[in-house]
């Protein structure tokens, strides 16, 4: 296959909303794959051998929450665990939750809190705007970096 | 033990998933956002991102990997080595939080992990060390009697060393004045203190280290030792067991002598005691390791025990059945380090993405590694891509297969070590067993560039 028929592929993809194209001849293998909103990015690769094996996703671990898809919306944007632990949506089990769906945050606001080594500690949001979506229910475990809030920024 | 969380990454991390997967324990791997495709992180029954890639926000966080373990509900950590496997404050954190730490208690590990403290241990237990003076010695007159009692030649230290600076090898009284100002003025530059202490100079001392295990309830054995010798920038790259040097009767009297002093501490667990070999055959203690090692794999292929599946047994509080006895060195193994630098431009490190990953095979080769076929190889931490061990009935066995192995070894896209091992596999000083800590500079010294900075003929 040559680098003209390449581009044709490509810009077949990309006129479509095609994500995902593989192709086999006699000893040539391409696949490409594409970042579609909505989806997790992957690098394009092109393989003249038997393909290598191709880089899998992170095994979701049971215990965890999966990952959020990334926001195609460039003015919502994700507050995302700083640390490991647990996740309380509310101050203690009497009281309402910090923040639901609607409510207004500043960047100083606590959103949650998670559990660390038996110390509570109180997020804060870092975003100004408007809670989107709760991603996390309440008591599950969480990992660095894992997405907590949408937020529509304002 | 129902599961184990390792707060390590790489190839040690594989290490000790597969040691569990063949207890039937579960696992739980940690890692940083850099290492999302790695090996260990699939392969784990279990998954927690604990931070961005740099070392300092993820795989040193003792508090997101403590929480880690938490939210899992595992039994015990396993620190691998290197990371957190040698810091006394998590060992100390893991049994404030219930969890088990794999190694020896917190108490061992900070004694071991003081230099000074180590030799004053090892001195007390009749271990002969480097002889030279209890601190830094800051007049002439004092240290040049220093020096004369401790025996010439004598290497001066900077207290504050490091990297080989502020260090002088005096030949004998005549040159100690002068060697000795020197020493201390380049100190005083380099790290800001003049202060200096004396040791004697061992002279191409081979690095001979000792593995021990100990159980919970009082039993230390050795298995045996590995030669350590060929090194770059004081950086093992080929360790090999058991050593060319050792007579039996070293061997058994170098190994008593480990016993005893793992015994006079209350070791537990794996660990390893290094020591420097002269010539003439005089040990002496350089250091302990309170952890499993990365050459751990060449007393595996001569033993047959293995290492990280005894840690974890350990742990678990079983009794050690094996006595000293019962340790059999069989055959020959040689390990060569496969890392990710250009032997053309200094070692420098090669990072990046390889291409086809190709490892060799056959009787007699073991190769652990977490690299692949597309795997990225992050900038932010070791140049390890693969440690590879082949064992033979003999050394000339071992050497010749670890040449036909390392010359069936792909790793494309990246720069590694393999040409450099490969030559030193054919080299005459090396096969004869002469190798000290002084050879490997020696050997790029006298061997053409052409014949370990090139890729290996297939």
């Amino acid at each position: 296959m040559d680098l003209i028929k390449i581009k044709q592929v490509v810009d077949l993809m990309k006129k479509s909303d095609l994500s995902e194209f593989e192709i086999q001849d006699q000893d040539f293998k391409l696949r490409i794959k594409r970042d579609v909103p909505g989806r997790a990015p992957v690098a394009a690769q092109a393989a003249p051998l038997a393909a290598a094996p191709a880089p899998v996703a992170p095994a979701a671990p049971a215990a965890l929450a999966p990952a959020a898809p990334a926001a195609a919306d460039p003015s919502i944007k994700v507050v995302t665990s700083p640390m490991v632990g647990t996740y309380y949506c509310t101050p203690s089990p009497e009281n309402p939750p910090f923040v639901t769906v609607g409510s207004p945050i500043k960047a100083d606001s606590v959103v949650c809190i998670i559990e660390a080594m038996k110390v509570m500690n109180e997020i804060q949001s870092e975003i100004s705007g408007t809670v989107v979506e709760c991603l996390v229910a309440n008591g599950t475990s969480v990992e660095f970096g894992q997405p907590l809030f949408r937020v529509k920024v304002s | 033990m129902n599961k184990i969380l390792i707060a390590n990454r790489g190839e040690i991390a594989l290490r000790v998933i597969r040691a569990c997967r063949e207890l039937g324990i579960k696992t739980v791997a940690v890692y940083s956002q850099a290492d999302e495709q790695s090996l260990h992180v699939q392969l784990a029954d279990e998954a927690v991102c604990i931070g961005p890639g740099p070392s300092k926000d993820s795989y040193l966080r003792e508090d997101r990997i403590i929480s880690a373990a938490e939210i899992t509900n595992v039994d015990a950590i396993h620190p691998g080595y290197g990371f957190l496997s040698e810091r006394a404050g998590f060992a100390e954190k893991c049994a404030a939080a219930n969890i088990k730490f794999i190694g020896p208690s917190p108490e061992v590990i900070r004694k071991m992990g003081d230099k000074a403290v180590a030799r004053q241990t090892a001195a007390a237990a009749k271990v002969p060390c480097v002889p030279g003076t209890d601190g830094p010695v800051d007049n002439q007159r004092e240290a040049i009697k220093e020096a004369q009692r401790i025996g010439f030649p004598v290497i001066v230290k900077a207290v504050a060393g490091g990297g080989g600076k502020g260090m002088r090898i005096v030949h004998n009284a005549a040159a100690f004045a002068k060697e000795f100002e020197s020493a201390r003025a380049e100190a005083d530059k380099a790290f800001g203190d003049a202060r200096v202490y004396i040791e004697k100079y061992i002279e191409q001392p081979r690095h001979i280290e000792f593995q021990l295990l100990g159980d919970e309830h009082g039993k230390v054995i050795h298995l045996g030792e590995r030669d350590c010798s060929v090194q770059r920038r004081h950086q093992k790259l080929i360790e090999e067991s058991p050593s060319p040097f050792l007579t039996p009767k070293l061997r058994e009297e170098m190994g008593k002598v480990s016993v005893k002093l793992a015994e006079t501490i209350g070791y537990q667990n794996a660990g390893t005691i290094e020591f420097l070999v002269d010539k003439n055959g005089k040990y002496y203690f350089m250091e302990m390791n309170t952890r499993i090692q990365v050459e751990h794999g060449v007393t595996e292929e001569v033993t047959d025990i293995d290492l990280v599946r005894r840690q974890i047994l350990i742990a678990c509080g079983e009794k050690l059945e094996l006595s000293q006895k019962d340790i059999k060195m069989t055959g020959h193994a040689i390990e060569c380090r496969i890392n990710a630098e250009d032997p053309a431009r200094n070692f420098a490190p090669s990072p990046g993405t390889i291409g086809l990953y190709y490892t060799p095979g056959g009787h007699g080769i073991r190769v652990d590694s977490h690299c692949y076929s597309g795997y990225v190889i992050p900038p932010l931490y070791d140049s390890m891509v693969a440690k590879l061990i082949s064992v033979g009935a003999t050394r000339q066995k071992a050497l010749d297969r670890m040449h036909r192995a390392l010359g069936e070894y792909i790793i494309r896209g990246i720069h590694t070590t393999i040409p450099v091992c490969r030559a030193i596999m054919k080299d005459p000083a090396f096969r004869q067993g002469g190798a000290t800590t002084k050879y490997l500079e020696d050997f790029f010294e006298r061997t053409p560039k052409e014949l370990w900075s090139a890729a290996p003929l297939t």
